[in-house]
């Protein structure tokens, strides 16, 4: 019996050095970390599977739809805007591509560092983070947008997204730019455009497949009349449209007392013509109607329930399905708003509201209470809306908790 | 029986002990990197220069201060970024000049080969990111600089304690814990904890689990905008349920290491519980500065302004989330190390001395000859 301790240690020689085991830990979590890896691939535009498959596409029909998308508006690393469009092409360039600085201060690829994350490199609000928020991301590709300054069915101003860009969209994920240069913000507005235009012409040529007739053969017709004179022109003509299509809004009256014009608005509130209780609620808590979708959400509920599960063609419906599980994110109703916590998404400026009420919400189920109520009338509404927040002992009493907590 | 070789002078020299001080300055200078490292991600400013090794065509070191430091942040960040690698680079050398210059534990010598491998890799994964401009290669850019830094800080641990004598480490004589259950009482309850918690597993379990978040967590911020959806939440969720790991680890460490003899260690091991916490904190932190609020916390609470992008205090949150998960990794394996007593017993098994209940340092530094048997492993474990 050999009662030397170091001998006890290693009855069977010597140890091997735990540094080497060391080493072969260290190999192990490098290899660990590069598990799955492979050389990222350039950035791509998605097609539409959505609307693709929704009017039956063949796969060679997707394919040209591809190609000549791709031959019109280029590609996320180079963008090309047809003189057509009215787009800047230097203003595009700044924004897209990957994010690098060829130049000590000047940063390209910024969509790609400020919006993709959520919006998706194409603009189909199928970013990687899309999921998480709530409400979701806009998906520009239909080419509706909510807050803006021009009746409910035209385009946005250039200044409506620059504004939404620079004052972001409180109470939800999106986040205020106005840390970014004047020159960066016009380069995203630019660029958030041409996707629009880009996803809606993409889906102009989609449905226009399924209206073609016999002679065609399932095939676009790829000559520039078609495309940019037609297809195209249909989409800028609205973006152009948009700087004179502003709401005509009336000054405020003047000459009527502000707890007099809350009371009225009031009125308008819980009246027949307004009728804004219906899905804000008795109490303006957003607790009225809340089963409904916004346009976004309901194109794939209505797709899903309407088509793809009534259809007789297990195959086309077992794609469908394949499609909504990798195109689209879980369908969400959308909750009027509580009106009472002070938070506008569109703006908190008594105008913003004007244009909210006067317009309604276009792709959100609010209505525009233009042709319904006078516009002077509006002024009164919004009197109320903004004194609501306030209101201690209303229509709830004494008890309610004071909803302007939220305020800070 | 063994000779006594650690009280000669050729190893117990003076107090000033300059390996470790040079690893523990290589540590310094790795944080600051790592600092500028997770700032270049949290400000998308890893190709604020487009070219690699030189910086806008000057060569790194000869590009002008003035123009670097006043410069755009981006510029700072990244060629800020790309002179520390240097100076690590540099310091690692150093280093490895010096500790192959004078006897060291094979331990210590494979460590520092693995630094200087990994230092390295390193810059060159550095070049590459720049130069193919990858993100698949920034992902292991970001998982291979903790590697480092862990590597670095345990150079410096054992530096460290090789400075103050080869089996004189702190007061932390484990001999007699290794082998009996361990019981600690915690208000009314006792746990009785197995040996192998008492000793170095739990904080070396609690540095691998950190390392791995790190790992997860680079995985999220580099993720590439064409990545599906999806595949993005299933990441997160794998980052939470690390989180929920390392929490338990850390709380787990705490109360396993409540016998331990050295205050130091005790109270170690509460602090790195105490940084998870607010690890857990800055990761809300950063959720919220990146995706506004969940859901589920809307209806209680939300601001009427819109959340700031870029802004100064959220950077600081989501790069501070990045440097505490670093700084977490870093305290464990300092605890696995310095007071996880597995080369202590190995090193009084190879020399049957063991120190005193106190630190010990220079020549008068009291050693007792041959007052410890260890157990083989097989027989501890029967127990």
């Amino acid at each position: 019996m050999n009662n030397n301790p170091a001998d006890v240690r290693h009855p069977r020689g010597p140890r091997p050095v735990w540094g080497m085991k060391l080493l072969v830990l260290l190999v192990l979590l490098v290899m660990f970390a590069a598990s799955g890896c492979g050389a990222t691939p350039p950035a791509w535009f998605r097609l539409n599977m959505v609307e693709a498959t929704k009017q039956k596409l063949t796969p060679e029909q997707e394919r040209q739809v591809a190609t000549v998308i791709s031959a019109m508006f280029g590609t996320p690393d180079n963008p090309v805007a047809l003189p057509e469009t009215g787009l800047d092409e230097a203003k595009l360039r700044l924004a897209a591509g990957p994010v690098r600085s060829d130049i000590v201060g000047r940063k390209n690829g910024l969509y790609r560092e400020h919006c993709a994350h959520c919006h998706g490199v194409t603009g189909d609000a199928l970013g990687p983070t899309a999921a998480f928020l709530n409400p979701y991301p806009r998906d520009y590709r239909p080419g509706i947008f909510k807050f803006k300054s021009t009746e409910r069915a035209d385009k946005p101003t250039h200044a409506d997204l620059t504004r939404v860009l620079k004052k972001g969209i409180p109470g939800t994920s999106m986040p205020s730019f106005a840390l970014l240069s004047e020159t960066q913000i016009d380069a995203l507005v630019e660029y958030v455009k041409y996707l629009s235009i880009r996803g809606e012409t993409e889906i102009g040529l989609i449905r226009a497949i399924f209206e073609l007739d016999e002679e065609a053969e399932g095939k676009l017709p790829e000559t520039r009349e078609f495309l940019v004179g037609e297809r195209l022109a249909e989409v800028v003509e609205k973006w152009k449209a948009a700087d004179t299509a502003l709401i005509d809004v009336p000054e405020m009256p003047a000459d009527i007392d502000l707890v007099e014009s809350i009371a009225k608005g009031r009125e308008l509130f819980y009246g027949d013509k307004a009728n804004c209780v219906k899905c804000h609620g008795p109490t303006a808590l957003g607790d009225g109607q809340a089963n409904d979708y916004d346009d976004w959400n309901k194109y794939v509920v209505e797709w899903t329930s309407k088509e793809v599960n009534g259809d007789a063609d297990k195959q086309w419906v077992n794609r469908a399905h394949r499609v909504l599980d990798g195109d689209t994110l879980e369908p969400r109703t959308i909750q009027p708003r509580n009106l009472r916590r002070g938070i506008y998404r569109g703006g908190r400026r008594p105008l913003d509201l004007y244009y909210r009420i006067h317009a309604g919400i276009n792709g959100a189920p609010m209505p525009g209470a233009k042709g319904t109520v006078p516009p002077e009338d509006i002024w009164h509404i919004v009197n109320y809306v903004q004194s609501l927040p306030y209101e201690l002992d209303g229509e709830l009493g004494a008890d309610r908790p004071m909803v302007a907590r939220d305020r800070f | 029986m063994a000779s006594a070789p650690i009280g000669s002078p050729s190893t117990v020299r003076s107090t000033v002990n300059g390996p470790a001080i040079v690893a523990w300055i290589l540590v310094a200078t790795t944080a600051l990197l790592l600092s500028f490292g997770a700032l270049v991600t949290t400000y998308d400013a890893a190709m604020a220069v487009p070219d690699w090794p030189a910086t806008f065509g000057h060569n790194m070191f000869l590009y002008p201060l003035g123009e670097w430091f006043w410069g755009p942040w981006d510029l700072f960040l990244e060629h800020g970024h790309r002179l520390l690698g240097a100076t690590v680079g540099m310091l690692s050398l150093l280093l490895a000049a010096i500790l192959f210059r004078r006897p060291a534990s094979p331990a210590l010598r494979w460590l520092v080969i693995a630094a200087m491998v990994l230092v390295v890799v390193q810059g060159a994964l550095g070049g590459l990111r720049v130069i193919l401009d990858d993100k698949t290669v920034a992902k292991v850019h970001a998982c291979t600089g903790p590697l480092f830094f862990a590597v670095a800080t345990a150079i410096a641990v054992l530096a460290g304690r090789r400075g103050r004598g080869d089996s004189s480490g702190p007061a932390t004589d484990r001999s007699d814990a290794v082998g009996r259950d361990s019981f600690v009482a915690v208000g009314p309850l006792t746990l009785s904890l197995p040996s192998w918690a008492v000793g170095a597993s739990l904080p070396t379990a609690l540095a691998v689990a950190a390392y791995l978040q790190l790992v997860a967590g680079a995985q999220l911020r580099h993720a590439d905008a064409t990545l599906a959806a999806s595949t993005f939440r299933w990441m997160v969720a794998i980052h939470l349920a690390g989180a929920a790991v390392v929490t338990v680890l850390a709380a787990l460490t705490v109360i396993a290491w409540q016998p331990h003899e050295s205050r130091t260690a005790r109270r170690w091991s509460l602090a790195i519980l105490a940084m998870v916490g607010g690890q857990l904190l800055l990761g809300g932190g950063a959720w919220l500065f990146t995706w506004g609020l969940p859901a589920w916390l809307q209806e209680a609470w939300a601001p009427a302004e819109a959340i700031l992008a870029r802004s100064p205090r959220g950077a600081a949150v989501i790069t501070g989330h990045v440097i505490l998960g670093m700084m977490i990794l870093g305290a464990a394996v300092v605890l696995a190390l310095e007071w996880g007593g597995a080369e202590r017993l190995e090193q009084i098994a190879r020399t049957g001395i063991r120190g005193g209940g106190r630190r010990l340092h220079g020549p008068q530094a009291r050693l007792v000859p041959g007052a410890v048997t260890v157990r083989p492993r097989s027989e501890r474990g029967a127990r």
